[in-house]
């Protein structure tokens, strides 16, 4: 059996990064909250890439320095995938003194920092989604893929299985602070197909 | 002669969900914009009396149209809808004429609500 590949329509494009806009705002909104600061939403990019190019992609996105990562897997109505959340090393500062975290910026701290955000994020961003394709997401626990690492290092460290996959990707940053972390959301090619039926439902 | 209903939002689902959200009974004209400079010169045209106005666009966002109308004392009533929810956005785009705020996904209830309590939807 030949599996055809994952396309999207450009309607379906701009249906997927219009629910994602309003899911990525419910999760600035937690994450504004939590910081006290003001989140300052992108234009979200969502495409068919192959895993290659998924490095590309991150690298334009201005990832190049480096980097901390953490990954959460979701699941749900015969849909699976992945979010990944890259912070910019840069960023635990200011985010320390946001979050009022005291003590030495170690290592540890700099890891519940990360998980802190994270779970934020990834949280508030799948369940938006979810809600809108009227879907429930189980997640599972997030995982710390590298500390310190270049982009390259953390995606290596990812699922090789996946050959094209949809990818969602939503570019943080706060306002006035030197806080930059990139969200990806990956769905698996399978996962497509019934996302597409999703979308074209509300499409009608 | 007929109202003239302004929708500026670069997604054309969002204008679709925006358009089928107006009150079916409202005698307006409804005119689309797919960003901000699209929404600037539609409101120049006399287009937008009331404008529903998205706030994450390319090449002009929201704020950008909100400074325009303002600075340049253009005719139009501005409602927000928006997925940005911080509250920080609310006030900002308050701060700079927008008259209400709507937070996305919209819905017709949300659309009559605020078209309601502006005054905007009375003599129908």
């Amino acid at each position: 059996m030949t599996s055809v590949p994952a396309i999207l329509t450009e309607d379906q494009r701009d249906c997927y990064q219009e629910i994602t806009n309003v899911a990525m705002g419910q999760a600035a909104d937690s994450l504004a909250r939590l910081l006290g600061a003001y989140v300052v939403l992108p234009i979200p990019r969502v495409s068919i890439i192959e895993c290659s190019e998924l490095n590309m992609a991150l690298h334009e996105a201005g990832s190049d320095d480096s980097v901390s990562a953490v990954c959460q897997g979701f699941i749900g109505a015969g849909i699976a995938g992945e979010a990944l959340l890259l912070f910019n090393d840069t960023s635990f500062a200011s985010l320390a003194s946001l979050m009022k975290y005291a003590g030495p910026l170690n290592h540890q701290a700099e890891l519940e920092l990360l998980m802190d955000t994270a779970s934020v994020l990834i949280g508030a961003c799948v369940q938006g989604l979810g809600d809108q394709l009227e879907i429930h997401f189980n997640q599972s626990h997030p995982v710390v893929l590298g500390q310190h690492c270049q982009t390259d290092d953390i995606l290596r460290s990812g699922n090789q299985a996946w050959q094209r996959t949809l990818a969602i990707e939503i570019h943080y940053t706060i306002e006035h602070m030197n806080i930059d972390c990139e969200l990806l959301l990956l769905f698996t090619e399978e996962s497509v197909k019934t996302l597409n039926k999703k979308i074209d439902f509300l499409l009608d | 002669m007929n109202l003239n209903v302004l929708i500026c939002d670069d997604s054309s689902f969002a204008r679709k969900q925006m358009a089928r959200a107006l009150p079916p009974e409202w005698n307006v004209e409804v005119h689309f914009a797919g960003d901000g400079v699209e929404g600037v010169s539609a409101i120049r045209e006399g287009k937008g009396d009331v404008v529903f106005l998205d706030l994450t666009m390319p090449n002009l966002d929201g704020y950008g149209v909100l400074e325009t109308i303002r600075r340049d004392d253009l005719p139009a009533m501005v409602i927000v809808v928006s997925g940005d929810i911080q509250p920080d956005a609310q006030e900002r785009v308050k701060a700079l004429g927008a008259m209400a705020f709507i937070k996305k996904p919209i819905d017709a209830g949300k659309a009559r609500d605020v078209l309601t309590e502006y005054g905007i939807l009375t003599g129908v």
